[in-house]
């Protein structure tokens, strides 16, 4: 039996400021977490499975025209509307402060979907096949999700898990930095930051604590774990 | 189960329905009940460190294997040009390792050049193939009927190249990419006197003016700028550094900008010289600085005379108050620094162009501080690239070229308008090394596979990465998947078997040794026992990161160097009939066609136009509604040379009289995920007359027409909701 | 006033046997309907495996539009199966005595509409075979389905609900399969005699079965009332724009009884001219459903502006923006929809004349069911394609498979109810008979109203 209570609250901080939409962490969540390949057919029927998205919005007309990007994955809500409409818990809470996604439980409503605000689950129309032999590129440390079923991101929880695995083993905390999803890993820019926000001193819970600080959809209440942090800037066009 | 347990069990239900109004109790429920998160079992995995050689930048990179496959490409914190980031291509290269359709063995063509009908050959036949083709060369003494087209290498490769074309007797290796920044080393060896690539510290500057340098999707060493960036921005306490780019498309680089200034094409070094003047005449420049270069302000303003700001302006198209405050902010707020990028450097008046921005620098006193630009340690490469191409071109047309060996994808990457494709029939004998059936290689003869990066040995020396030499290395992390053999083993091999110069000149038994060699000559000067320890050390780490030797070198400029001129720009086109600039560009993910081929990349929406797998062309608004298109319908763009069919992206960041289409789609080959998709603008270019050997690539003009409404445009955002970001409040 | 209530003049078993017609033998008529009916059947059937054996993907759904027809077919039907037992049960409760020849018609509508919605949920699951996981029981993982979600409180509902109407539906016609069952042979008298459970109609037996009537009645009311306001839970309680609303219990409940009379009336209207029923079914029940759904609209359209005016007067952005868009993409359907619940029948069903027009009532009321299944949509569709996030607004147009099962849905709601004419009594024979024994007519001002001598 796990510990009901924990000493972590995982988190995000997103600085737009510095997120220039290259889309690295998009390909680098593909990777980490065995997420399907789509073709055109199936983004064009509305169908992509991106756990990791880069929104772009034009504001403006030219030539007083600027472009705003804005990384968006699973918001790790702690008051998650996804979770309470789930009928068989596939989407559940986890001690961490996570939203976790049961795919053997997910008998496939879509109820979640509709109830997630910020759209960022996305459902397994389709039963995605790697043609050989790019299924070796599969992560062993995730399941590959069949059809029918919702995923999301996980906030890489396998990540989560095997520097927990390790500290536990050393009779520690995990340390702040430790552990990366791979989203924030590879982010060139380093826009995202990763980390227990209920250290006060960890790098992300400081940098939360920003002026800058915003979170998506506040006025909902969902209370997300995502915490962005305003592009500056960009007032002289010309 | 225990009736105990079922008991706690249905309490705990009870409690958790009841509660549930109010409290959120599943989450004391679930992990009771459910072990580990679902379907996670994290497996030990090992990293292997090794470089990417996707693009130039090579940066450094760990390879998580487990269970004896590569799994994913991390980047390798220790790396001083990466810092453990790596940009979306350089993860995707391991669908290069597992793509569905590698080549998995030699080829022979059997049908018609172009067709892709090959039989399968051993590599004993492939390789007495090859040689017997040169062993022909050399009894008709003409060694020198070999050609060999490849990138530009760097490194060990670049080192074995030469000699194996040297012993074997031809001058004929020509190392041309479209997007090698020739025309940046010209530049700095025309301004400075001395050979190589700049390194321009941006995170450290506070005003950061960009020409046309796209430097978060593909200038020089993205990964590395793009963290640069970001420090730039917010990794000081106190300042914020600005950022104002120029260019007449706004590319992901200029999205990130705090000002855009659209200039028209081909006036970007009008637009430097002009706020050069500006700066000098209002003696904002750093006098000892110019000093130091050897240049005296009122001369310098006098031969500036005719770039004053009412003419400048008119000639950008720009507002001169606009003009006059950056110019004023770029020398009032040190360190700064101004970049040249590739949309002004393909232009026909590029070189000077590029050359009146390295002007500012001086002025700004930019040169050879913090926050401002170095002289890189990358490895020197050509200047002009390009001639070689054009001469090797001559050379094939006139019949004396008999055996081609290639490496990458020309057909695809060189624009048509060079004659390239065409003078490739007329050599009796390809040879291509390819891991996918290419353009090219489906021109080829005989194919002779090279292994996946990932299952190859090599070193790299990262583009202009550091102040301070450094190399990287690459291993296998994996057993070769197929019956293929690396490029440098393959020319070892036909060295051997040719015998005599070849022969003695390479006696190395594999290209592992090879590279271990140079390496040796590098770290230590001897192979032996004491080395074996260091390469190990060396492959654990991934490369030589740190070196002794200082970064000694600065710029001054040359005394005999001249001022920029850039004259009033040339373009391939009629203005009445062709009305619109077209602009060509690396696309981020695919940037001249090599990235193509990988899924992740195919799938990954353009940054700026949401497009997924296909190509676009970018249209402003307002020229679009003038000619009845909207986003999503078939557009034909007809240039002097030719005419392509293609979506239209409604594109508000860009100029009314410019279009422009990304590079890298268009293939014939490269497999499934890459084949007949898009189109390659490159069909379309134009030498512009007087610029035949100064790559001129944005300076072609073009008309479009409306087809129909069904492009067949598929984007990750929805039309109308990418311009409502006011519902979200960012 | 001249309408009848019962044909007097004829005898006992005329009449019987006149309310028994539809259990005659079947004409070629039936069986070429039951032919077309499972053929549509059969045709869905197939489109539900080839849904199941490919995926989601057959259907239109995307992301952010997740729920589609199937869930617009469950709303419908469910708001469908309000007809019968609520209809009945408040009539029955009101003691309004016209109800007595349509009574047998509506209860079993709503027991077949409520079985056919039951059945959408399920099949829009992406994983149509594991459905169990929804149902409490207790299992080798001890995981029991979560209580909080909204569609566990509408599979308690709708389990509720048939079982309940159900019941009704049997108890009602408890006296009636005694009649068939003395009246028929074969395996039909077996049939008959197990489910008429020995009722003889002694005195006892019938004071019983008032009691039991009356009771069933009432407790059916709350139910039927619960059902459609837990399904508009289903969207009331999420953060969707267009859904998080808090009028939607009521709205839900109030469309369900006006699709629901609209669908007993529609019904009135086949049985009467299918079975030579003209004398049972007269104008004067048209009349009074009429005047039933007249009200009912006028609540409908009261609500349904209270939900508009709310949304324009606060304003809010996204609420907004799903509003415009809603009416700017589905005008024609919203339109088709305003007139079929709200203003053609307030202004239509005001005329006497149009309410005993048989012929107009089966227009209006056909109308009004279109522009509920129109309403369904509007509501569920346009809400999740502007939601709150625009850089993944979306659209959705149902497949040919989501077409297909909605085109089964409708044959076989039509095809259990075909089967059912041919094996029960359609009209509430010894509930007329009832009051025939003791019916009297009351002089009202220039009305002649029905009444009944005694208490029921
Ligand atoms: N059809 C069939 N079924 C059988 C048998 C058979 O012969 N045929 N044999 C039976 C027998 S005898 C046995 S023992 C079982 C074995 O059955 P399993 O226990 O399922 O063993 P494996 O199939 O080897 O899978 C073990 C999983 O662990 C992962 N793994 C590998 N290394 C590590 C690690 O270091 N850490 C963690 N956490 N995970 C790791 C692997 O990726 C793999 O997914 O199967 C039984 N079932
Ligand atoms: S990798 Fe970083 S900079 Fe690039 S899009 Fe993602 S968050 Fe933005
Ligand atoms: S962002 Fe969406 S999926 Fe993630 S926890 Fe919040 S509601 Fe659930
Ligand atoms: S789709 Fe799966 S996770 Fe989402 S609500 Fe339905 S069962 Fe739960
Ligand atoms: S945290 Fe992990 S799962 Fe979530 S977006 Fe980042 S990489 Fe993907
Ligand atoms: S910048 Fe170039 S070398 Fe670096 S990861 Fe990207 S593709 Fe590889």
């Amino acid at each position: 039996m796990e510990k009901l209570t924990s000493p972590y609250k995982w988190g995000m901080v997103i600085d737009l400021d510095r997120c220039t939409g290259c889309g690295a962490c998009v390909v680098a969540c593909q990777a980490e977490n065995n997420v399907a390949i789509c073709d055109k057919k199936e983004i064009a029927e509305g169908r992509n499975m991106h756990w990791l998205r880069i929104e772009r919005f034009w504001v403006g007309e030219y030539p007083d025209v600027r472009v705003r990007f804005l990384p968006v994955m699973c918001q790790h809500c702690h008051d998650a509307p996804c979770e309470p409409v789930c009928p068989v818990y596939a989407s559940y809470h986890n001690p961490d402060g996570l939203n976790g996604q049961v795919y053997n439980r997910c008998v496939g409503t879509r109820y979640c979907g509709n109830n997630c605000p910020y759209a960022v689950r996305v459902f397994n129309f389709y039963q995605h096949e790697w043609p050989k032999p790019l299924e070796n590129q599969l992560s062993p440390d995730i399941t590959v999700r069949p059809r029918g079923v919702m995923e999301k991101c996980s906030f890489c929880i396998q990540r989560i898990r095997r520097v927990k695995e390790t500290a536990k083993g050393e009779g520690r905390l995990i340390r702040d930095g430790e552990v990366q999803p791979a989203c924030a890993q590879t982010c060139p820019a380093e826009a995202l930051t990763f980390g227990n926000m209920a250290d006060p001193e960890s790098r992300a819970a400081r940098l939360a604590r920003s002026p800058r600080g915003f979170q998506l959809l506040e006025q909902l209440g969902t209370h997300p774990s995502v915490i962005y942090l305003k592009g500056g800037g960009r007032e002289h066009v010309g | 189960m225990k009736r105990r347990t079922f008991l706690q069990l249905s309490g705990m239900t009870a409690a958790g329905a009841l509660l549930a109004g109010c409290q959120s109790k599943n989450e004391k429920l679930i992990p009771y009940l459910i072990g580990p998160d679902e379907g996670v079992t994290p497996g030990r995995a090992t990293y292997y460190a090794s470089s990417c050689a996707f693009c130039p930048a090579g940066c450094g990179i760990l390879v998580r294997e487990s269970e004896g496959r590569a799994k994913k490409i991390e980047g390798n914190p220790d790396h001083p040009v990466n810092r453990g980031r790596l940009c979306a291509r350089g993860q995707a290269v391991l669908q290069e390792l597992y793509h569905p359709d590698r080549l998995q063995q030699p080829l022979k063509r059997s049908g018609a050049r172009g067709s892709g009908e090959f039989t399968r050959i051993t590599w004993a036949e492939g390789l007495g193939l090859l040689t017997a083709k040169l062993k022909e060369l050399q009894q008709e003494h003409s060694t020198d009927g070999l050609a060999l087209l490849t990138p530009q290498l760097s490194g060990s490769l670049a080192t074995l190249v030469t000699a194996f074309m040297r012993s074997f007797g031809s001058s004929r290796h020509v190392s041309y990419e479209l997007l090698a920044p020739d025309w940046l080393r010209l530049a700095d060896r025309q301004t400075f006197g001395q050979a190589g690539l700049p390194f321009y510290d941006l995170a450290e500057t506070r005003y950061l003016l960009s020409f046309g340098a796209d430097f978060v999707e593909n200038h020089l060493s993205p990964v590395q700028y793009g963290n640069a960036f970001g420090r730039m921005r917010q990794g000081r306490d106190t300042v914020r550094g600005h950022f104002t780019y120029i260019g007449g498309r706004m590319s992901l680089t200029c999205a990130s900008a705090d000002r855009w200034m659209p200039a028209r094409p081909g006036s970007e070094g009008a637009l430097a010289l002009g706020m050069a003047r500006l700066i000098l005449e209002e003696k904002l420049h750093d006098k000892s600085a110019l000093a130091a270069n050897g240049l005296r302000p009122e001369e310098l303003l006098g031969r500036l005379k005719p770039y004053d700001l009412p003419r400048v302006a008119d000639m950008t198209g720009l507002a001169k108050e606009s003009i006059a405050e950056v110019a004023r902010e770029f020398a009032g707020t040190g360190p700064s620094l101004a970049l040249a990028g590739e949309s002004v450097a393909f232009q026909s008046n590029g070189p000077e162009s590029v050359r009146a921005i390295q002007l500012l620098n001086m002025l700004a006193g930019s040169l050879n501080r913090p926050g401002g630009i170095y002289p890189a340690a990358a490895p020197s490469g050509p200047d002009n690239s390009f001639t070689q191409l054009m001469a090797l071109i001559e050379s094939m047309q006139a019949g004396r070229i008999k055996l081609a060996l290639i490496k990458g994808d020309p057909v695809h990457a060189i624009p048509p308008a060079t004659g390239f494709q065409q003078a490739l029939d007329k050599v009796p004998f390809c040879v291509s090394f390819a891991t996918l059936l290419d353009d090219s290689a489906l021109q080829a003869d005989l194919i002779l596979p090279d292994h996946a990066a990932l299952e190859s040995w090599g070193d790299v020396e990262p583009l202009a990465g550091s102040r301070r030499p450094l190399y990287g290395l690459m291993q296998p992390v994996v057993m070769p998947l197929h019956d293929t053999r690396q490029f440098g083993d393959v020319l070892l091999a036909a060295a051997s078997q040719l015998g005599g110069a070849p022969a003695a000149a390479l006696p190395q038994k594999s290209w592992l040794e090879f590279l271990k060699g140079t390496v040796a000559k590098r770290v230590s000067g001897k192979m032996g026992e004491k080395f074996e320890a260091r390469w190990v050390d060396l492959l654990r780490r991934g490369g030589q990161f740190e070196s002794n030797r200082g970064p000694d070198n600065v710029y001054r400029r040359a005394s005999a160097s001249s001022l920029p001129d850039p004259a009033r720009p040339r373009f391939a086109g009629d203005e009445t009939q062709y009305p619109l600039h077209l602009q060509v560009y690396p696309s981020s993910a695919f940037t001249d066609g090599r990235g193509a081929p990988f899924p992740w990349l195919q799938q990954l929406p353009d940054p700026m136009s949401c497009v997924v797998w296909d190509s676009w062309i970018e249209i402003n608004p307002v020229t679009a509604a003038g000619l009845g298109i909207s986003q999503g319908d078939l557009v034909e763009v007809a240039s002097p040379r030719g005419s392509l069919r293609l979506p239209a992206v409604i594109y508000p960041g860009i100029r009314p009289d410019l279009v422009a289409i990304p590079l890298g789609q268009g293939h014939k080959g490269g497999g499934r995920y890459a084949r007949e998709r898009g189109v390659n603008p490159l069909a379309l270019l134009v030498l512009v007359e007087g610029s035949e050997h100064q790559p001129a690539w944005n300076a072609t003009r073009v008309r479009l027409t409306r087809v129909s409404k069904s492009g067949e445009l598929v984007t990750a955002g929805h039309p109308q909701g990418s311009y409502r970001s006011d519902l979200i409040g960012i | 006033m001249s309408d009848k209530r019962i044909p007097v003049s004829k005898s006992d078993t005329l009449m019987n046997d006149e309310m028994l017609s539809s259990l005659r033998p079947p004409g070629l008529a039936w069986y070429a309907l039951i032919a077309f009916l499972g053929a549509v059947v059969a045709w869905g059937l197939f489109a539900f495996g080839y849904q199941i054996t490919r995926g989601m993907y057959v259907t239109g759904l995307d992301r952010p539009v997740m729920w589609g027809l199937y869930i617009v077919n469950f709303v419908f039907w469910v708001g469908l199966s309000h007809s019968g037992t609520m209809v009945s049960a408040i009539l029955r409760l009101s003691q309004a005595n016209w109800r007595r020849p349509i009574l047998r018609a509506a209860e079993a509508m709503t027991v077949f509409s409520i079985s056919v919605a039951g059945l959408f949920p399920l099949i829009h699951l992406g994983r149509n075979w594991v459905f169990f996981y929804l149902i409490p029981y207790p299992n080798q993982r001890g995981l029991w389905p979560n209580f909080r979600s909204p569609l566990l409180w509408d599979a308690m509902a709708i389990t509720t609900y048939i079982i309940g109407s159900v019941l009704f539906l049997y108890l009602g016609m408890l006296p009636d399969l005694a009649v068939v069952r003395d009246r028929s042979s074969g395996w039909r008298h077996a049939l008959f005699r197990l489910l008429a459970l020995g009722w003889r109609g002694t005195a006892h037996e019938w004071t019983v079965y008032h009691k039991a009537s009356t009771l069933m009645a009432a407790l059916i009311i709350p139910v039927a009332v619960s059902v459609h306001s837990i399904v508009a839970w289903d969207f009331a309680v999420t953060v969707v724009p267009g859904w998080h609303s808090t009028i939607f219990p009521p709205y839900f409940v109030i469309g369900a009884i006006l699709s629901g009379v609209a669908a007993v009336i529609t019904l009135m209207i086949i049985i009467r001219r299918a079975f030579h029923l003209e004398e049972y079914l007269t104008p004067l029940h048209f009349d009074n459903m009429g005047k039933l759904l007249l009200v009912i609209s006028l609540l409908w359209s009261y609500a349904y502006f209270v939900e508009v005016q709310t949304t324009w007067y606060a304003h809010e952005p996204i609420e907004w923006e799903v509003f415009s868009f809603m009416s700017g993409r589905y005008t024609v359907p919203l339109l088709v929809m305003l007139l079929g619940n709200s203003l053609l029948p307030i202004t239509a069903l005001c005329f006497k004349r149009v309410r005993r027009s048989i012929g107009a009532m089966l227009v209006i009321t056909l109308l009004v069911n279109v522009g509920m299944l129109i309403e369904r949509f509007l509501i569920i569709v346009p809400s999740l394609s502007h939601k709150n996030m625009p850089f993944v607004w979306g659209s959705y147009r149902p497949s040919w498979v989501e077409l297909s099962i909605t085109a089964a849905a409708f044959a076989g709601f039509a095809l259990l109810y075909a089967f059912f004419v041919k094996l029960f009594p359609m009209v509430a024979l010894s509930d007329v008979r009832e009051l025939e024994a003791r019916s009297v007519s009351v002089p009202l001002g220039r009305a002649e109203l029905p009444s009944i001598a005694g208490k029921e």
